[in-house]
């Protein structure tokens, strides 16, 4: 059968760091040098004071759920299948949010401000996902 | 600052045919409604010397798109460029042709979009940013749904307010014969319609729309020579936000446009108690509740009742999106509410006429929700007419 696959990351020398430490079970993100501000999405320079100098910072992978949404109606066909499924903004204990999915939890156990823990989804040989777990 | 309050005028305002149109192009559509608004305007086309068109987002990148409608408009513009604000570019184009007038770039100014969302032979477009398509997370109305969701939690919103909207306009659209969703709708039918992204009904989200439209901006004195009674702009402003990246910004700013309102008030010399309408930039439900509140015309708390009591509807306090917005009327960019706010401060609205339309406020919203994290712009014009 025809099967549309989804589209998956190939990562940038911007954000090829961000998706190898998600292989590694890792959730970095860049700390600026100059001024310590976190960013995200990834970005050659911090959005605050410009600094090139940045570390790929080891973040806790905690945080709470900022906002989800169920898809029911598909917007690609590669997704078709999975519906309805959640898609999530977390907001990390270190302040960045990014979007995401929530994992272990059913739709209707999912609720605003819950407290979520990464974990990481190997799709495929080169790539994982980070996602979110309720934290119990 | 050079003062541009009031010295420049709206002209003409034309869509094209607009709705489900199956075998048409963009570049017919955009054509279809310059040469209405210019003939709407009685201008002669030799006298427009600039021309700004919105990106078509569903084609993908087109380069040289404007000067490419110029040529086929058979126009030689002095200033000519494509803008990029998605839904936001109606308002922000009309600003940008005051100050390339005033520049002395050019005289008269026709701003134009158009949308085919099918476009023969041409795979969907698959927006997004490498961060968040993997998830699923594909389109603008996963956004929609996050905004109406924050909404909902920190003000305490019911749904019921959300679909008071929908009804509202609707029932503005059955005024409105050329609207592309006519059919009565009732606050049942907007609960009984399905999800799309829950907290987004089908209701809470505009259709698809196929059409054009396009705006004639030229200086006031040229405007008081034709034959259109003249709708001075005489309040402009825009502001750019990423919403929900940065963590400092939580609720209140989220109410993103709130400087892009400051700033049209400003320049207008007005304060929102003034206006006699607004059209709102309304994709999706949550989109009015967002401006009625960022452009204070009302506070979050008072929203749903409002509606209920008739507010924001026809003899209410502030009608707004009196042709259907594009919940009803049809998604066209923005450009639908400049040509209606247009033509409820000329009188030509009939049976939607409002009885002493004076000052109308347009809001614009548009380019990037679709992307990790979202970016928009906002913009808005105050429209008066002259007395
Ligand atoms: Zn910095």
């Amino acid at each position: 059968m025809f099967t549309i696959e989804k589209p998956l990351p190939r990562g940038t020398e911007d954000t090829a760091p961000f998706w190898e430490a998600a292989l590694r079970g890792e959730l970095r993100m860049q700390r600026c040098s100059s001024c310590g501000h976190i960013r995200f999405p990834p970005a050659t320079l911090c959005p605050r004071c410009w600094s090139e100098t940045y570390e790929w910072s080891l973040l806790s992978g905690k945080g709470k759920v900022f906002s989800w949404v169920v898809v029911y109606q598909s917007q690609h066909p590669a997704f078709n299948a999975d519906t309805p499924y959640n898609v999530a903004i977390v907001e990390l204990e270190e302040g960045p949010r990014l979007h995401t999915q929530l994992v272990d939890c059913s739709l209707e156990e999912i609720r605003l401000e819950m407290p979520v823990e990464v974990v990481f989804e190997k799709v495929r040989d080169d790539v994982a996902l980070p996602k979110f777990r309720p934290r119990r | 600052m050079v003062e541009l309050r009031g010295k420049y005028a709206i002209a003409g305002v034309g869509l094209s045919r607009f709705g489900k149109v199956p075998g048409t192009s963009t570049m017919g559509f955009t054509l279809e409604a310059s040469k209405r608004a210019v003939e709407d305007a009685g201008v002669p086309m030799s006298e427009v010397d600039g021309v700004l068109v919105l990106m078509p987002a569903v084609m993908g990148e087109q380069h040289g798109w404007a000067a490419r409608v110029a040529a086929y408009l058979g126009l030689e513009p002095s200033f000519c460029t494509t803008l990029d604000m998605g839904g936001a570019t109606a308002c922000g184009a009309v600003q940008v042709a005051m100050a390339a007038i005033e520049a002395g770039y050019c005289s008269t100014v026709l701003c134009a979009f158009a949308t085919q969302n099918w476009p023969q032979g041409v795979p969907l477009q698959l927006f997004g940013s490498e961060l968040q398509l993997a998830y699923g997370d594909v389109g603008a109305m996963c956004l929609m749904g996050h905004i109406k969701r924050r909404q909902q939690y920190e003000y305490g919103l019911p749904d019921e307010l959300y679909g008071r909207i929908a009804v509202t306009w609707r029932s503005h659209a059955q005024r409105h014969p050329e609207a592309q969703m006519r059919k009565p709708m009732t606050l049942e039918d907007y609960f009984r319609s399905r999800w799309v992204v829950e907290p987004l009904r089908l209701f809470d989200c505009c259709p698809n729309t196929d059409g054009g439209g396009a705006i004639v901006v030229t200086s006031l004195e040229r405007a008081r020579d034709l034959r259109r009674p003249v709708v001075r702009v005489i309040g402009a402003g825009q502001s750019h936000s990423a919403e929900m990246i940065e963590p400092a910004r939580t609720a209140r700013e989220q109410w993103g446009g709130t400087a892009a309102a400051r700033r049209a008030y400003s320049m207008a010399g007005i304060v929102p108690n003034d206006l006699s309408c607004a059209q709102i930039y309304d994709a999706f439900t949550p989109r009015v509740v967002h401006d009625l509140v960022a452009y204070q015309l009302a506070a979050p708390e008072e929203l749903n009742g409002a509606f209920a009591n008739g507010t924001f509807t026809f003899g209410g306090r502030l009608p707004c999106n009196t042709a259907g917005g594009l919940l009803s009327e049809g998604h066209l960019s923005g450009f639908g509410h400049v040509r209606e706010a247009v033509r409820q401060l000329r009188g030509e609205c009939g049976e939607r006429q409002l009885p002493d339309a004076k000052l109308c406020l347009v809001t614009g919203y548009g380019g990037a929700p679709h992307e990790a994290p979202p970016t928009v712009s906002y913009s808005a014009l105050v429209l008066a007419r002259d007395v």
